[in-house]
C-alpha cells in the first residue's frame, strides 16, 4: 500500500507517493525541470545541480536540488521563480562552456535559456554526471567504473585500468552517457567551438509554457523519467 | 591503577594529587607543542633534565612539558614557578645557566627574557607580558597547567568535576537548558547554537546515536583546535562525555587531521588512560551512563572538515559532502542521529558546567558569547593564539595585542575565517568580532584564523591564492563548485596575468552569486567569499590591474619588472648566485644588471640582497 | 625499514569495509605508498569493491601510488606562510631540484611536496623534511640544505664504495 502526502509545486496541489522525491513527482505530472544526472532507477546524487528548486519552509525560501529532497506532507516549491532560471542558466553555461562537443549539453543550454557562452570553450569529453558509474555499481552490480581523483583531477576510471575483469558487457554506460549524443553537424575541431542553439524552435516552447512538458527530443536521447514512464507502460 | 568507581572515588583522588602538587618545590613549566617543537623544544628538554640530574635538583624540580602556550613566535619558551619568571628562545645551551642560575640560586637570566616589541623593554615574568595581558585566556591557560599526557595532572587541577556535578544534580535537559543560557556558538566556522543542535539530536528517538570531535582543521593559518586538543585532549574529552551524556550517544569520534601527528598521539594516549581509569566504559563513576571513544586520522583533505564529508571518512569512504535537506543530527554518521563539535566547542563545555551558564554569558556581545581563540599571524610584531572575549574590535586585536606593523609597512587588511571568509579593509577595524557583524560585512569569525596583511600584498593575488586552494580541495562532485571555482580562478588569473576586461568583474560577480548559492556544501557555498570581499572593499586594486596593468603592491609577475638600483649596489654577487634563472650579470664589485627577458620575477633576488638594491616597479 | 606486513595489517579486518581509510593509512606508513597488490588484496579482504578502494587512494593526498623520495621536501602553503613568502621557497625547490612537487628526482633522493598548513603558523615560512621543522625558512637556508644533503649522501656512497 503506497502512502501519499500532498505537496504544492507552483501553484498546483499534487499527490505525491512517500518516499520518491520533487523531481521524480514533477516529472511524473509533466512538469518539466531541467536535469542532467538523475536517471529513473537509479540513486540521485545531487551533481549537476540543474534541477534546484526553491524550497519554502517558514518564509524562508531555501536551494536545493529536487532530484535529492523528499517530499512532505505541505512541502511548498517553486520550480522556476527568476531567481532559479538564472541560477539554472549560469550553471548550464558553465556546463556548455566545459563540453560543448554533445548535443545532449548543447540542448540543455539552450532549454535553459543560454544565448552567449561568455567562458572560453574547452573541449572535455566528459561533465561527470555519473550515469555511468551508478549503472555500473547499482544496476549490474559489476563496479567495473569509478570516480578518481578530487576536484579538477576528478574523472571516470577503471579499476587499475583492467577492463576485462570487472565488465559485464552490458554497455548501459554507453547508453546512458550524454557525451555520445554527438552533434548533429558533427564534433567540433578544438579552438572552434561554438553554441549551437539550432534546436531552439522546439524548445522554445518550453519558453512559452514554461514547466510544462514538451516532449522533446532532449528528454527522449537522454532516459528523461517521462519517457520511461511511457515505455513502462507500454 | 586505580580505577574510579564512583564521584566520591575521583573527589578524593583530585584532592590527593593537588596536595602532592603543592608539596612541589619548583616547577619548570616547558612547552612541548608543536611550534616549539618546531624550534628544537625537545632538545631544550633533554639538556634541562641532563642538567637537573647534574645539580642533583632532579627531585626538587618538576620539569612539566606541557602542550602549546600560543606564543609560539617566541619559542622554545619556559615558565619557572614560583616567581613566575619568563624565558624565550631557549637553545640546548641555555639549560646549565637556567637550571643553577634560575632554579639553584633565583637569579635572572637577563638575555632570555622576552623583549616587548613594542616597548622595547625586558619583561620579567609571564603575568607580565603584553601579550597575555590583553587577552582572556580562560582556555589556553590551562595549556601549562597540565601535562598532555598525564591524566593525573588534569585531575589534580579539577579535572572531570564537571561530569561528576553532571551526574549529581542535572538531567540531560537542564545540562542542555545550561548550554542555552551560556549562548555558546559553535567554534568550527559555523556559529550554530550548540544547544540547538543537541536538542534536535536528543529529540530523535533511538539508542544508538554518535557525538564527534571535528579536529579536521583544515583552515591555513589557523592552528587553535591543535594546541587545544595537543595541549589538553582531556578537557575535551570531558566536554564530549557531557555532550553524549545530554543526547543519549554512548559512542564517541575525535577526528584528527593527519598532518597533526602530536594532537593524533595525545588524543590516543587521553583515550586510553580515561579508559584504564574507569572514566570511559560502563557506568563511570557509578553512573548508568556508558561511553567509549575512538580516535581516527584524516586523510589529507580539507573538505573533510565538513560534517558530511567526515561522516563519509569515518565509513571508510571518500570524503564527499551529502545533501543536508535532513540534518546530521537525525540522520547522520551510519545514518543515525549524530552531534558533530568542533574541538573548542568541547573545550568549553565543562568551564560552563562548573561555573554556570551566566559566568559564560557575562562575556562578549548580544549574539556572540564567551571567549574565542583567533590565530594571529601574517605582517604583525607579535603572533601567535589570542584568546579574547568575543566583542573585542579587530582594532585592539591587531594593534593593541598583535603590536602593529612589522617591517614599517602600513597594514592594509585581515583575512578573517579561513577560505571560507573574507578580507576586511583597515577602515573596518572597528568592527568587534562577533558572528553576525562579521558575516554582514562579508567575511566570517569562521574558526578563527586571523592574517594580517600590509601593502606588500596584492588583494587580487590573495583572492588567487584562495581560489587556487579551494581549487585543489574541491571534491569535484557538483558542477557550480567544481566548474565554478574553475572560471573564477580563470578570470581572476586573467587578471593578474595583464589580460582582465572591466567586463569580467560583472561577470566575477555574477558566477560568485551563483556559486555560493547553488553549490552542494558548505565549501562551495563560501568560497566565494574571498572573491566576494576583495571586490566589495578592494575593487579598486581589481580595476587597476586592468586598466594600468598596475599591481601596487608588486606581486603580480606579469605587472612587474625587477631592477636593480645601480647607486646601492655593491657588486657582492648574492643575488647572482641566488638567482635560479640565471637572469643576472656582472662583475665582482660592479654593478649587477638584471636581464628582463630571463627575469622570471620570483623574488629570490630581492630576499637575499642586503643592500636593498633591488626594486620592483 | 617496513615493520608490518600487509598480511598483519588485515589480520582482525575481514569483511569490514568501514576499516578502509585506516587500513590504507598502516600500508602508506609502512611501505611509503600503496602498492597495487596491496589495494587487490585489501578489496578481497574488506569486501570493498576494487574501484573503490582505488577512488579513496587517489582522493586523499597522504596516499601515494609511488614511493617518494629518500628526503621529502614538505613547504607550507597556508596562508600566513604564502603571506610570508612561501612561493620563494617553492620556486627555490623547484628550480634546484628539477623536479615538480609529486615526482622524485633521478637519483631517487628527493621529493616535493606542497601542504595546506602544518599548523605552526607563528613560524612560517615553514619547510620541512621528513618530519624535522624549519622555520623562517628563506630560499638562501633552503638551497644550503638541500646541498648539505646532497654532499651528505655523495660522502656516505663515496664511503660505501670499494676501493680499486
Amino acid at each position: 500500500m503506497l502512502h501519499y502526502v500532498t505537496i504544492n509545486i507552483d501553484g498546483a496541489d499534487i499527490k505525491a507517493p512517500k518516499g520518491s522525491s520533487v523531481l521524480e513527482v514533477a516529472i511524473e505530472y509533466g512538469i518539466c525541470i531541467p536535469h542532467l544526472c538523475h536517471v529513473p532507477g537509479l540513486s540521485d546524487i545531487g551533481a549537476c545541480r540543474l534541477c534546484i528548486v526553491e524550497n519554502v519552509t517558514n518564509g524562508r525560501a531555501v536551494i536545493t536540488t529536487s532530484c535529492t529532497l523528499k517530499v512532505q506532507e505541505g512541502m511548498a516549491i517553486r520550480s522556476n521563480t527568476d531567481r532559479i532560471k538564472r541560477l539554472r542558466h549560469n550553471i548550464a553555461e558553465l556546463l556548455v562552456a566545459e563540453a560543448p562537443n554533445s548535443r545532449a549539453i548543447q540542448d540543455i543550454a539552450v532549454r535553459c535559456g543560454v544565448k552567449e557562452v561568455r567562458y572560453p570553450f574547452r573541449n572535455s569529453n566528459c561533465v561527470l554526471c555519473g550515469r555511468c558509474v551508478r549503472a555500473c555499481a547499482e544496476l549490474w552490480h559489476a563496479n567495473a567504473l569509478g570516480f578518481v581523483g578530487r576536484g579538477k583531477e576528478r574523472h571516470v576510471e577503471r579499476p587499475l585500468n583492467m577492463r576485462e575483469e570487472f565488465c559485464k558487457g552490458c554497455d548501459y554506460c554507453i547508453q546512458l552517457c550524454p557525451m555520445t549524443i554527438t552533434p548533429c553537424d558533427g564534433p567540433m575541431k578544438p579552438g572552434e567551438e561554438y553554441l549551437c542553439g539550432k534546436c531552439e524552435s522546439q524548445l522554445m516552447i518550453t519558453e512559452e509554457v514554461p514547466d510544462s512538458c514538451a516532449w522533446c527530443r532532449l528528454g527522449e536521447g537522454f532516459n528523461c523519467g517521462r519517457y520511461a514512464g511511457l515505455k513502462a507502460v507500454r | 591503577m586505580p580505577h574510579l568507581n564512583t564521584k566520591e572515588d575521583l573527589e578524593i583522588m583530585g584532592k590527593q594529587l593537588l596536595l602532592d602538587r603543592e608539596k612541589i618545590n619548583k616547577t619548570l613549566i616547558v612547552c612541548g607543542g608543536t611550534g616549539c617543537t618546531a624550534s628544537r623544544s625537545r632538545d631544550v628538554i633533554d639538556a634541562l633534565n641532563k642538567a637537573l640530574v647534574i645539580q642533583e635538583m632532579d627531585s626538587e624540580v618538576h620539569l612539566r612539558v606541557t602542550g602549546c602556550h600560543g606564543f609560539c613566535e617566541q619559542g622554545p619558551i619556559a615558565v619557572i614557578e614560583p616567581g613566575n619568571i619568563f624565558y624565550c628562545h631557549i637553545t640546548p645551551e641555555d639549560a646549565s645557566d637556567i637550571v643553577t642560575k634560575t632554579l639553584k640560586n633565583g637569579e635572572i637570566v637577563e638575555r632570555l627574557l622576552y623583549t616587548d616589541p613594542v616597548s622595547g623593554e625586558k619583561v620579567r615574568t609571564e603575568s607580565e607580558i603584553p601579550f597575555y595581558q590583553a587577552q582572556d585566556r580562560q582556555l589556553l591557560f590551562q595549556n601549562r597547567e597540565v601535562n598532555p599526557q598525564s591524566i593525573e595532572d588534569y585531575i589534580a587541577i579539577g579535572g572531570f568535576s564537571a561530569l561528576a556535578k553532571a551526574f549529581g544534580t542535572l538531567a540531560p535537559e537542564e545540562i542542555i537548558r545550561e548550554i542555552k543560557v551560556s549562548g555558546l556558538r559553535g567554534r568550527g566556522g559555523g556559529g550554530f547554537p550548540t544547544w540547538r543542535k543537541w536538542t534536535e539530536c536528543r529529540e530523535v528517538p533511538g539508542d544508538e546515536k554518535y557525538v564527534i570531535c571535528n579536529a579536521d582543521e583544515g583552515d591555513p593559518g589557523a592552528y587553535m583546535d591543535r594546541c587545544v586538543l595537543e595541549g589538553n585532549p582531556f578537557l575535551v574529552l570531558e566536554g564530549m562525555m557531557i555532550g553524549a551524556y545530554a543526547i543519549g550517544a554512548s559512542k564517541g569520534y575525535v577526528y584528527v587531521r593527519n598532518e597533526y601527528p602530536l594532537a593524533v598521539k595525545h588524543a590516543r594516549n587521553a583515550v586510553q588512560q580515561a579508559r584504564r581509569f574507569g572514566l570511559l566504559g560502563e557506568n563511570i563513576l557509578g553512573s548508568s551512563f556508558s561511553f567509549d571513544v575512538d580516535v581516527a586520522r584524516g586523510g589529507g583533505a580539507f573538505v573533510c572538515g565538513e560534517s558530511t564529508a567526515l561522516m563519509a571518512s569515518l565509513e571508510g569512504k571518500v570524503g564527499e559532502p551529502r545533501p543536508k535537506d535532513v540534518h546530521t543530527v537525525v540522520d547522520g554518521l551510519w545514518h543515525k542521529p549524530t552531534t558533530l563539535n568542533n574541538v573548542e566547542t568541547w573545550a568549553n563545555i565543562p568551564s560552563i558546567i562548573l561555573n554556570g551558564a551566566n559566568w559564560f554569558a557575562s562575556k562578549g556581545t548580544k549574539g556572540s558569547k564567551g571567549t574565542k581563540i583567533l590565530a594571529l599571524t601574517g605582517r604583525i610584531k607579535n603572533t601567535g593564539l589570542v584568546e579574547v572575549a568575543m566583542g573585542t574590535t579587530i582594532r585592539h586585536i591587531v594593534f593593541d595585542i598583535g603590536g602593529g606593523a612589522t617591517n614599517g609597512k602600513a597594514i592594509k587588511a585581515v583575512q578573517t575565517g579561513g577560505p571560507s571568509g573574507g578580507c576586511l579593509p583597515v577602515d573596518k577595524f572597528d568592527l568587534p568580532v562577533d558572528f553576525d557583524v562579521l558575516y554582514e560585512a562579508g567575511s566570517m569569525v569562521g574558526s578563527g584564523g586571523m592574517v594580517v596583511m600590509d601593502e606588500s600584498s596584492c588583494m587580487v593575488d590573495v583572492a588567487k591564492y584562495f581560489l587556487t586552494f579551494l581549487q585543489d580541495e574541491s571534491c569535484g562532485m557538483c558542477v557550480p563548485c567544481r566548474l565554478g571555482i574553475d572560471r573564477m580562478l580563470e578570470i581572476v588569473t586573467d587578471i593578474t596575468e595583464g589580460r582582465g576586461k572591466l567586463e569580467q568583474l560583472d561577470l566575477l560577480e555574477e558566477l560568485a552569486d551563483t556559486v555560493t548559492q547553488t553549490s552542494l556544501c558548505g565549501l562551495g557555498k563560501t568560497a566565494a567569499n574571498p572573491v566576494l570581499s576583495t571586490l566589495r572593499y578592494f575593487r579598486k586594486e581589481y580595476e587597476a590591474h586592468i586598466t594600468s596593468s598596475k599591481c601596487s603592491a608588486g606581486v603580480c609577475k606579469a605587472l612587474i619588472e625587477y631592477s636593480i638600483d645601480p647607486e646601492k649596489c655593491t657588486g657582492c654577487g648574492i643575488c647572482l648566485r641566488a638567482c635560479i634563472h640565471g637572469a643576472i650579470s656582472g662583475e665582482k664589485k660592479e654593478v649587477h644588471i638584471i636581464d628582463a627577458g630571463l627575469c622570471q620575477r620570483c623574488g629570490i633576488c630581492k630576499s637575499e640582497c642586503k643592500f636593498e638594491a633591488i626594486q620592483v616597479s | 625499514m617496513k615493520s608490518l606486513q600487509l598480511e598483519s595489517i588485515l589480520r582482525g579486518r575481514s569483511s569490514q569495509p568501514h576499516q578502509l581509510i585506516e587500513v590504507l593509512q598502516d600500508v602508506q606508513e609502512n611501505y611509503g605508498y600503496i602498492p597495487e597488490e596491496a589495494m587487490r588484496e585489501i578489496s578481497q579482504t574488506l569486501g570493498v569493491p576494487l574501484i573503490e578502494v582505488y577512488r579513496v587512494v587517489s582522493f586523499y593526498k597522504i596516499f601515494k601510488l609511488k614511493p617518494n623520495g629518500k628526503y621529502v621536501i614538505t613547504i607550507c602553503n597556508g596562508t600566513a606562510c604564502h603571506v610570508r613568502g612561501a612561493n620563494l621557497l617553492q620556486d627555490q625547490a623547484v628550480s634546484q631540484l628539477g623536479i615538480n612537487p609529486g615526482e622524485v628526482t633521478d637519483d631517487g633522493l628527493f621529493s616535493i611536496e606542497y601542504v595546506n598548513c602544518l599548523g605552526a603558523c607563528a613560524l612560517g615560512p615553514i619547510a620541512s623534511e621528513n618530519g624535522n621543522f624549519g622555520h623562517h625558512m628563506t630560499p638562501a637556508k633552503l638551497r644550503k640544505f638541500i646541498d648539505s644533503i646532497r654532499s651528505k649522501e655523495r660522502e656516505e656512497v663515496g664511503n660505501a664504495s670499494p676501493q680499486h
